[in-house]
């Protein structure tokens, strides 16, 4: 070919690709903002419908091999175990018929999973294949609680000495904290009207971004925020994020990861989307949700903009930076992968 | 066509429209303070994603591809002027319609004294019901006044007696919330020769039917005969067993109320 058609080639096909209709890329679109976007795969999951079904996808996480591990409230197999490329490994747990939590621990090189199930009123500890190792049944020790029926534990976060806190986000709004063996310490949060109290405490973690001041991060869906306490429970202050329905926060390195189940204006309505935080708390990405936006150092209302999601409900973020959203009453759908574009 | 091949074809063409399935955008957010105003308004449209735009109406249409694109705020002076609004973007489906109706105030209202309200559901303030706040569709916007009961009695005395052609109750449904409307509300007027309360006007509304989401009802109610009062009771009556499609089936359902408006 000659050098100078050549050329006139190529800039052709570039200006073919530009003009691409929109729906070309439809197929894995571009979600969020800034140097945290990310292409989308809603098919990721290789699971055989038929023999390894799924009910709500209630959270994920990352064991030390690599293994992406799923709990869903489906009795068939409440624990699903993939590898990063969608692959299922392994399945496990017919017991957990209101599976929610699924929070992972490294117990002196021991990887352990504590389960919150919302229908048990009960907190399980497991080894990662399903062994029952600890039961922690309803808080009567708080004084707080008459019958089990009123605690409805959603969310754990193990400290690094072992200590337990379970977030109880669909009974009392408390946070109870035992140690490792399950001895009752103390608890705190609860309702009311003061900026330490909680209304819909559905998530809970450890953050240790600030090795001066580790603290706990917990979740206050209905207020659209999150708070930070000391380990003893200290209320420290709250980060507003108005409009977005958090469940739990996620924490990877520099950056928070939430999935936001709905937006208040549009309750009820699949409204949800993800947000992205960075170590100052301030709102970077959302992932099928409007461009962050402060005024005067204030966050503007948030809300979705293309519905990609339905409810999401929780973010695994794996060793790669890859993304996994679980979804709540969203058809039953497996959980999407997102990968994060240079 | 034999029957292997139409099959084939079906499966072949839903996969393709799976494949080439647009993806909804979200509707725009309405920024406004409250629906109730005196003199005028303004409404605010919101909408953060590159390459889309948002069309509005004000004549009660759904907007189209053709409808006005919102630049900037929108100044409300008409009462009972509704806003209608959807964003279009290249190569998406366009979104729902999102609806918000702006009420004017109306005659002058001395006070109301109501039921009490449940605890987490006090509104703001005691004069809740006529401060021109509302029109919110969340449940804990703060302006709204909850009740789990039956029914629930508005009594309103006016600043003076004066003739009044209607009553208006703005009203929440938020089904997933279990806030159901009203099944019926009655306005009675104070008749001073009788030293009674007389019924004056009354709304039954149709039966209850699944609606997702949240959104606000402003009802109507015209009174019967021209009325001139001075004092006016409302007594609003509930849902008192859910139904069946619900997941609270039996159980009773909240009344939600922010405002009332006499004209």
């Amino acid at each position: 070919m000659h050098r100078r058609n050549f050329i006139k080639n190529s800039a052709l096909g570039t200006v073919g690709i530009l003009y691409q209709p929109d729906f070309f890329f439809k197929e894995n679109p571009l979600l969020g903002h800034g140097n945290k976007r990310y292409r989308l795969d809603t098919k990721w999951s290789q699971a055989d419908v038929a023999k390894f079904p799924v009910n709500d996808c209630h959270e994920m996480v990352q064991d030390s091999k690599g293994r992406i591990i799923l709990l869903t409230n489906e009795t068939k197999n409440n624990v699903l175990i993939y590898d990063k490329a969608g692959k299922l490994l392994t399945s496990w747990g017919n017991e957990y018929p209101g599976a929610h939590g699924l929070t992972l621990f490294n117990e002196n090189g021991t990887e352990v999973l504590f389960i919150c199930d919302n229908n048990r009123h009960q907190v399980i500890k497991t080894t990662l294949d399903g062994k029952v190792l600890l039961t922690l049944d309803y808080p009567k020790e708080t004084g707080e609680y008459s019958k089990a029926e009123e605690y409805v534990p959603t969310e754990t976060a193990i400290a690094p000495n072992g200590d337990i806190y379970v977030a109880d986000g669909y009974g009392k709004d408390f946070i109870i904290r035992y140690n490792s063996s399950g001895r009752y310490l103390n608890h705190f949060g609860g309702r009311g009207t003061e900026a330490k109290h909680l209304l819909n405490a559905h998530g809970i973690c450890i953050d240790q971004r600030n090795q001066q001041q580790p603290c706990l991060i917990i979740t206050s869906r209905q207020q659209n925020a999150f708070k930070r306490y000391s380990f003893e429970g200290v209320y420290m202050d709250t980060i507003p994020l108005p409009g977005a329905w958090v469940c739990r926060p996620v924490i990877k390195g520099d950056y928070l990861y939430a999935a936001v189940l709905q937006t208040n204006t549009q309750q009820g309505k699949q409204s949800g989307f993800v947000t992205i935080l960075d170590k100052n708390h301030k709102v970077v990405s959302n992932l099928g949700g409007s461009a962050p936006h402060y005024a005067d150092h204030k966050l503007e209302e948030m809300y979705q903009t293309i519905k990609y999601f339905q409810y999401p409900h929780d973010v695994c973020v794996d060793d790669e930076e890859n993304l996994y959203v679980a979804q709540w009453n969203s058809g039953k759908v497996y959980p999407y992968k997102l990968t994060p574009v240079i | 066509m034999n029957k292997p091949l139409s099959f084939f074809l079906f499966v072949f063409s839903a996969c393709l429209c799976n494949a080439q399935m647009p993806v909804q955008l979200a509707p725009p957010l309405l920024k406004y303070e409250t629906v109730f105003f005196k003199h005028t308004t303004k409404v605010e449209l919101k909408f953060a994603e590159a390459g889309t735009q948002i069309r509005y109406t004000l004549n009660n249409q759904t907007p189209t591809a053709k409808d006005q694109v919102y630049h900037q705020s929108i100044q409300i002076s008409k009462s009972f002027t509704t806003l209608k609004a959807v964003v279009f973007g290249n190569g998406f489906l366009p979104s729902e319609t999102v609806a918000v109706t702006f009420i004017k105030d109306g005659l002058k209202v001395k006070s109301v004294t109501q039921t009490e309200p449940a605890e987490r559901f006090r509104g703001d303030g005691l004069n809740t019901l006529i401060d021109n706040k509302g029109g919110l569709s969340a449940i804990n916007a703060g302006t709204w006044l909850g009740y789990q009961r039956d029914s629930v009695a508005l009594n309103i005395v006016m600043e003076r007696k004066q003739s009044v052609k209607s009553v208006l109750i703005n009203c929440l449904m938020d089904q997933g919330s279990w806030v159901f409307l009203p099944l019926e509300i009655k306005v009675y007027v104070f008749d001073e020769r009788q030293q009674s309360f007389q019924l004056a006007g009354e709304q039954i509304l149709p039966a209850t039917e699944q609606v997702t989401g949240a959104g606000c009802q402003p009802i109507l109610v015209g009174l019967s005969k021209k009325i001139t009062a001075e004092k006016i009771k409302i007594i609003i009556k509930g849902i008192q067993s859910i139904p069946e499609w619900h997941q609270g089936k039996g159980q009773p359902g909240w009344i939600f109320i922010d405002e009332i408006k006499l004209y």
